[in-house]
């Protein structure tokens, strides 16, 4: 099964990328509120029960994909067609 | 009960609780509490050096101070018009808690503090001291710390030039980051002060919007690490050098069309150590809305707001009639120039927040008024002296066993202190700017000023061992050791920046060494003419008790008149070449392979700060009146280790016979250290009368001479220049495997 | 040689920009800044440099941000009009970004910002930028300073067919496809550079020979 992690700046910390592009998409007339910019992990897992699977995934996320001093993430069983 | 857990919350001590209130003539109220707690903190306020640090005023007959300590950067005078502004600061508690961005802040602030006083920055250097490579998340900090600096620097476009970078046990739980920058005034740009003037004018806030980053961080700062700390984190400062960079250019451009009355960046403590200082220094009031501050989050509260260290802004006055010009460019530059307030002639700086004051408050109360420690001390005695010189070649040679010479060194080359750092170099940009003359690939870093052509040359100091070893020594080392290193190189030490790393100044034994540290040093900087312009305190690098290395680490800038091309390189260049030893023998020690072997070193004799500054005087003269083709400082890890990273390229040959006359006789003195000697290496032709030349100079010895693929010292050692190169560039990836 | 003049863009986030105007001005030419906001009269410069940086951060990819910027419209239509351009480094990334140039520039496979003097050889010889100064296999040693500089490209033969590759590393140091350190478009006249020529324009910067593409034949 696959898992995907999104990976956000938290809402309290400044995010650097986001600032950037939201002054660009800006500047040419696009309407944007604000603008964050992320990163998506997507984990394929030997592993057919969801419950473990997003335990698993939890696992890895917090042990090296996001940084929790900055960094949120959630986690989504990621269903195919 | 009520009051010891404000005191608490807000680091203030009960002391200094009962001078607040008899300042005031009454308790302080509302965002008093958070004004007096971080203008009052150590990191702010300086209050247990600040006696000391007076010490290192002195007048410099070398060279003419422009700025010195108080403003954000010291300026010295080179002449011809131009003017450097440098300075180094410590960023060592948020490095270690989020090394890249905590890295990466101190570099966006240390830059700052720069081009606030309207000079390019122009190169900087990293300090940086880390524990053992197995400690407990250390490679992740060494990865982390270097991203950060790297990140930085490249992106803002200021190359990095030269660095330090040590390791050992006391620095493991916590790592000691110093950055440092260096700025130049070309001979039309003026200086800018932090000093607010001018009634009516405007106080204008630029740059990035204000989150809650960083908020308590000052006073955080000026505390030991605890199990708490974890808890008690502010939110960590993200530095963004895109906007840094922009920063940069419209601050400069305002400035070069004389658009800013008076500067200051808003470092630790923000808005509030900026504003209160400003006004303070100015003999001026100010009227300050807190509301009209642009925020990031508007559900901030003032008190927030007064404190965030959100990175990239700074707090400017700017006359009424020049602000819409002023805004103009910073509108081109895509950044925020708001007005949030206005000089007023009563030394009075009154906060507004939605139509409700405050406070209204004499910022003497908070920066002039300041608590003053002097925290116990003891005078300082010799350490770790034996009384015979031949008891550290006997404890040398009991650890080294029945090791060959040349395995000896190998081992030292390899290992992470001994070798090359071209892992962490390699990621920062060092040319960016097209002024380099020397990179990080050098014994110093050195640019070419644009305007003059002069070379000017900077270097990090201070070696932990040393100051392990003996405090006074280390820190007087810290000064010596890098202006001789500028000096074999043609270039002059003219000024100095530090950055004091210490433990618990609130303990005696950390006090102590302080106060020798400082005395050491500012005896040395008056000997040798260059004053210490700018620097920084960082006390309270303590974690559950245990308090680092004392580590008194310093930048000095040097001048080299001509020749930029003609610099003496680091490596043994051309065959026939001959190899000299110049030396000022006063410490004898085990130095840094004895530290490593044994924990501890061993050693003998004191320094003389008045024969050190004219040996570095001569040193100067030599390399400046002969035609030197290469040129090191010897050491740590003695002569061998020296020769052996000159040796990269092509090699040398020195007899046993030649050594003997220097006095070494046996392979472990190849390994201690003397301070001072240096190797002066000059094309065969002009050697000849070398040594009779010198003998009114210095002690002065031949040593051999370059040639062939091997490091031949007498019967003891021989390793081919491949070996060596090996062995040196193999060291870092053996060590941090995952770094490699 | 003739004196012309060079456009040199700038970017927010631009940091070699002063390094080639030096650079330029030093062989006799005439640098004008072309600023990113504004679109220019593509008749008034006889060249075009996008210097090196990190243009909008480098946010989102290198060079995305800045791709979009007004002044490239006008270097478009530089370039439709046949006026020379030369991205260096983030300039080249850029180039790469609007499709004025072949290929993509992604992080380095060390994916480690690289700061190093690295030789690279001639492949292919362009008449607009080095000219006639250099010929095929002319080695030079420049330094390169990136942290995205491996390029990519689904059809490296075609552009070897077209002698589009100018520069290919001697030891590739980031991993590029076929050691491609630059690129030009098929006419020649538009190229981009991972190396910094204006670095290496004085004996004391450890070479000089980086001049050599600033000068002017055309």
């Amino acid at each position: 099964m696959k898992i995907g992690v999104r990976i956000m700046p938290r809402n309290e910390v400044l995010d650097t990328q986001g600032r950037a592009v939201e002054k660009t998409l800006g500047h040419h007339d696009f309407k944007v509120r604000c603008c964050r910019v992320g990163r998506y992990v997507e984990i394929d897992l030997d592993e057919s029960d969801e419950r473990r699977g997003l335990d698993q995934a939890q696992k890895m996320t917090e042990f090296v994909l996001h940084n929790p001093l900055i960094e949120r993430y959630e986690l989504e069983v990621i269903h195919e067609k | 009960m009520e009051l010891d857990k404000r005191l608490k919350f807000y680091r203030l001590s009960r002391s200094e609780y009962e001078r607040i209130e008899s300042l005031l003539g009454r308790p302080p109220q509302g965002v008093e509490w958070a004004l007096f707690s971080a203008l009052w903190s150590e990191h702010c306020s300086y209050k247990s050096s600040r006696v000391h640090l007076k010490k290192f005023a002195f007048k410099s007959a070398r060279v003419r101070v422009v700025e010195s300590v108080g403003e954000n950067a010291g300026i010295i005078d080179l002449g011809e018009g131009e003017r450097v502004a440098f300075k180094m600061e410590s960023h060592n508690h948020p490095s270690f808690i989020e090394p890249t961005q905590g890295a990466a802040t101190g570099v966006g602030g240390i830059l700052r503090d720069i081009f606030t006083m309207g000079a390019r920055p122009v190169a900087s250097a990293d300090y940086l001291c880390f524990g053992e490579p197995t400690a407990d998340r250390m490679e992740a900090l060494v990865a982390g710390v270097v991203k950060g600096i790297g990140g930085y620097g490249n992106c803002v476009g200021v190359p990095t030039i030269t660095g330090q970078t040590e390791f050992h046990a006391s620095y493991n739980t916590n790592i000691l980051v110093n950055a440092m920058n260096v700025g130049v005034f070309q001979p039309e740009d003026k200086v800018f002060l932090s000093k607010a003037s001018g009634p009516g004018n405007y106080v204008v806030y630029v740059g990035a919007k204000t989150g809650r980053d960083g908020v308590h961080g000052a006073s955080m700062a000026s505390e030991s690490f605890d199990e708490d700390s974890e808890k008690k984190r502010p939110n960590v400062q993200i530095g963004d050098p895109f906007f840094e960079k922009l920063l940069i250019e419209s601050c400069l451009e305002a400035m070069s069309e004389n658009l800013v009355v008076a500067i200051q960046d808003m470092g630790a403590a923000g808005l509030t150590s900026s504003s209160f200082e400003m006004a303070s220094k100015g003999n001026v009031g100010f009227e300050i809305h807190l509301d009209r501050v642009p925020l990031r989050d508007p559900s901030m509260s003032p008190e927030e707001v007064l404190l965030s260290e959100s990175q990239e802004r700074m707090l400017l006055i700017c006359e009424p009639e020049k602000f819409d010009r002023l805004k103009s460019i910073f509108d081109r530059w895509d950044l925020d120039a708001t007005v949030i307030g206005n000089v007023v002639s009563e030394r009075k700086v009154t906060l507004h927040w939605r139509g409700e004051t405050l406070t209204s408050l004499d910022p003497h109360l908070l920066v002039e008024e300041a608590p003053l420690y002097e925290r116990p001390f003891k005078i300082w005695t010799s350490q770790n002296r034996v009384s015979k010189r031949e008891e550290i070649f006997s404890t040398l040679q009991k650890a080294l066993g029945s090791k060959s010479g040349s395995e000896v060194l190998k081992t030292i080359l390899r290992d992470f202190r001994g070798a090359s750092r071209s892992w962490i170099y390699r990621q920062y940009d060092q040319r960016v700017g097209a002024s380099t003359v020397l990179d990080a690939d050098h014994s110093i870093g050195a640019l070419r000023l644009k305007s003059s052509g002069r070379g000017l040359g900077m270097v990090l100091g201070c070696r932990p061992y040393l100051m392990r070893w003996d405090a006074r020594v280390g820190a007087m080392d810290a000064i010596v050791h890098p202006a001789l290193e500028l000096a074999v190189k043609g270039f002059e030490p003219l000024a100095v920046t530090d950055c004091l790393n210490f433990g618990n100044p609130e303990r005696e034994s950390i006090m102590s060494e302080f106060v020798a540290s400082v005395e050491a040093m500012s005896e040395i900087c008056k000997a040798l003419g260059t004053p210490v312009i700018s620097g920084n305190v960082s006390f309270y690098n303590e974690t559950l008790g245990k308090n680092i290395s004392s580590t008194p680490a310093t930048g000095v800038v040097g001048l080299r008149r001509s020749g930029v091309n003609q610099i003496p390189s680091d490596l043994f260049e051309s065959e026939d070449d001959k190899i000299f030893l110049i030396r000022l023998p006063q410490v004898t020690l085990g130095g840094a392979l004895n530290e490593n072997l044994c924990g501890s070193s061993l050693g003998v004799g004191e320094l003389d700060a008045t024969q050190l500054a004219s040996f570095v005087n001569r040193t100067l003269e030599i390399a400046n009146r002969f035609p030197i083709r290469s040129s090191r400082v010897v050491g740590k890890f003695g002569l061998a280790y020296t020769l052996a990273r000159m040796g990269r390229k092509r090699g040398c040959r020195i007899l046993e016979e030649d050594l003997g006359r220097v006095g070494i006789t046996q392979k472990e003195m190849l390994f201690c250290e003397n301070l001072y000697e240096a190797i002066l290496v000059l094309p065969e032709k002009a050697s000849g009368n070398f040594l009779r030349d010198l003998s009114t100079h210095v002690e002065a010895h031949y040593l051999g001479s370059v040639g062939g693929d091997d490091l031949q010292i007498g019967e003891w050692i021989s390793l081919s220049t491949q070996e060596i190169q090996k062995s040196y560039q193999q060291g870092w990836g053996e060590t941090f495997e995952a770094l490699a | 040689m003739k004196s012309s003049v060079v456009g040199i863009v700038r970017f927010p986030g631009t940091n070699c920009d002063r390094d080639v105007w030096e650079a330029v001005e030093a062989e006799g030419h005439r640098a004008r800044w072309l600023w990113h906001a504004d679109l220019f009269d593509v008749r008034s410069v006889d060249r075009i440099i996008l210097a090196g940086g990190f243009s909008y951060g480098d946010y989102l990819r290198a060079g995305a941000l800045a791709a979009r910027s007004p002044v490239m419209r006008s270097i478009q239509e530089a370039a439709a009009r046949g006026t020379p351009v030369l991205g260096i480094c983030n300039g080249f990334q850029i180039l790469c970004e609007v499709g004025l140039l072949p290929g993509a520039l992604v992080l380095n496979t060390s994916m480690k910002f690289i700061d190093e003097w690295a030789p690279i050889s001639l492949k292919a010889t362009n008449r607009y930028w080095g000219g006639s100064h250099f010929s095929k296999g002319t080695k030079l040693n420049l330094p390169i300073a990136h942290a995205e500089g491996r390029f990519y490209t689904e059809n490296l033969q075609e552009l070897l067919d077209r002698n589009q590759v100018w520069w290919t590393y001697e030891n590739n140091p980031n991993g590029s496809l076929g050691s491609v350190a630059g690129v030009m478009n098929r006419e020649g006249h538009v190229a981009g550079l991972m190396s910094h020529p204006e670095r290496a324009v004085a004996e004391w910067m450890g070479c000089e020979q980086g001049k050599l593409f600033f000068k002017s034949d055309v």
